[in-house]
């Protein structure tokens, strides 16, 4: 992999295992190395693509084409089934805004853990702690449980965390729909800022939003790669598809 | 390197396992008004009970021993077994738990097993700070055995961790597991001597009673803390070797099947 690539994606492919009887997971915990108990649903089926430093790439594609579950696999969170991804660079995964917090601790002892699992050691989290709270705008509420807060609270302090940990690639999944107008302008602006220095993966249905931000567009569908390319040519085509299939539904409904 | 492989791991992530230990610690007593001071009382009225109990009704079982020995050799076992049911019930959910973590963020699951095991032992390093408190009070001395408690914590150590990775991966499989484990435990604990000794068993049981390795951690502390004896070293020898197997086939256990987890759980 050439050192200007920052996610390197080849043929890489998902499949669930779909188990008919819930105790059959069991059943192949112990006993896979002699029989399936499953049958196989491949969610991804060939995904390749290739992401430079410093680019800003938006993926588009209809529910279940499997775009949170590639996602999810370029973050490390789950493997693939086959095919490889090669990642270079410190990622910062917006998957599900606050969704690890513990709501007896304070808004700073979360923001310390959530650091932690980001691979932050402690000395460089509380050296931002005053940053994190100032981004998050949360106020006196930064030492409160956090229990207390509202979930605008928790998705900026959230958000907060992600934006100051130093991450080379911003992994992004429809995160900006929470909160409020204020906070969803203060997003897109440091996402606009950070994609001047870092490299950005961004998952969203707000296609002109994506427009402005990207500069180049992936369309998934169906678990694989149907165009790349240019922002300005993949939105209208991806538009023009999806109008076309409503309307075969409409039509075939009546 | 395949034995210390679990080791490199759990100090790569220390400062992620530091943190969720002192969350784990801390958010226990947040909301009460005294505190840690919970955390000592329990055992020590436990103990306390203990001694009371035994010395107006002693069991048959300690009949050879004063009853303040008795006592702290059943607490003793009390601690190790404790950390034991403890762990052992809770490990099939432990996934469940942090599910959030798992499949929303970029969370080394195996550090769940580092974190939940250091708070039991912390418990219990607190059960067991009481217990040479309350022998000092009784009988006024300790022997300088108990230095080399580590040498037993540390293996009783490593085969929770191990006992913990496997169980939280099965548990992630089915709730069964949990349930199997709520059920077995109390059980579990006429098989382990906890209120007797395994000298005072008819010889034909013994050797079977051996086989249980967390019955002979406490015997093993017995030894070292109330009655100045070392213990004997091949025993001592089989069951670090066992313990450290243990530890590395429920790691190598949990990480086979951590992928297949994230998409099941």
């Amino acid at each position: 992999m050439s050192s200007d690539v920052a996610i390197a994606c080849r043929n890489a492919g998902k499949a669930f295992q779909l188990y008919l009887h819930r105790n059959d997971q069991m059943m192949q915990a112990l006993f896979g190395w002699a029989k399936t108990f499953y049958k196989e649903h491949w969610v991804l089926k060939d995904v390749s693509f290739e992401v430079k430093k410093g680019e800003c790439v938006g993926i588009i594609g209809r529910n279940g084409a499997g775009k949170t579950t590639l996602l999810q696999i370029l973050c490390g969170i789950t493997r693939p089934s086959r095919g490889e991804v090669k990642i270079d660079g410190r990622v910062a995964p917006i998957l599900a805004l606050g969704a690890g917090f513990d709501g007896t601790l304070t808004g700073r002892e979360n923001a310390i853990i959530a650091g932690a699992i980001l691979g932050l050691t402690r000395k460089q989290i509380v050296a931002k702690l005053d940053a994190i709270a100032e981004f998050a705008e949360i106020g006196l509420f930064f030492d409160q449980p956090m229990k207390l807060y509202s979930s605008g609270m928790t998705a900026r302090l959230a958000f907060a965390v992600c934006a100051h940990v130093d991450a080379d690639i911003l992994i992004v999944d429809e995160a900006l729909s929470v909160g409020d107008e204020a906070f969803a302008k203060k997003c897109e602006t440091f996402i606009a800022e950070f994609s001047k220095r870092g490299t950005i993966l961004v998952v969203s249905h707000g296609l002109d939003y994506l427009k402005t931000l990207c500069d180049r567009v992936i369309w998934i569908d169906a678990g694989a790669v149907r165009e790349i390319g240019d922002p300005d040519k993949v939105i209208p085509s991806y538009i023009s598809t999806v109008r076309a299939d409503e309307e075969d539904e409409v039509a075939s409904d009546s | 390197m395949i034995l210390t492989e679990p080791f490199e791991r759990a100090w790569r992530h220390r400062e992620l396992i530091r943190a969720v230990v002192r969350r784990e610690l801390t958010s226990r007593f947040r909301d009460s008004f005294l505190g840690w001071v919970w955390a000592i009382f329990a055992p020590l009225a436990m103990l306390v009970a203990y001694t009371t109990i035994f010395s107006i009704a002693a069991p048959t079982v300690a009949k050879d021993t004063p009853i303040v020995d008795y006592a702290a050799a059943s607490f003793c076992g009390l601690i190790l077994f404790n950390i034991f049911a403890e762990l052992a019930a809770r490990a099939p959910t432990l996934l469940h738990e942090h599910v959030h973590f798992i499949k929303k963020s970029i969370f080394p699951g195996e550090t769940i097993a580092w974190t939940s095991t250091i708070r039991a032992m912390v418990y219990g390093a607190i059960s067991f700070a009481t217990l040479i408190v309350v022998r000092l009070a009784t009988v006024h001395y300790i022997h300088w055995t108990v230095l080399l408690t580590p040498i037993v914590v540390i293996p009783f150590m490593l085969l929770m961790l191990g006992t913990v990775w496997f169980l939280m991966a099965l548990g992630a499989f089915t709730r069964d597991v949990s349930h199997l484990m709520v059920a077995v435990m109390p059980l579990a604990m006429f098989a382990t001597p906890v209120f007797f000794s395994v000298s005072q068993l008819p010889p034909a049981f013994q050797p079977w009673l051996r086989l249980n390795l967390v019955g002979n951690y406490i015997e093993m502390l017995r030894d070292l803390v109330i009655y100045a004896r070392f213990p004997d070293p091949l025993l001592y020898g089989v069951c670090f070797v066992a313990s450290y197997a243990v530890f590395l086939f429920g790691y190598r256990f949990y990480n086979e099947y951590k992928t297949v987890i994230v998409d099941v759980i």
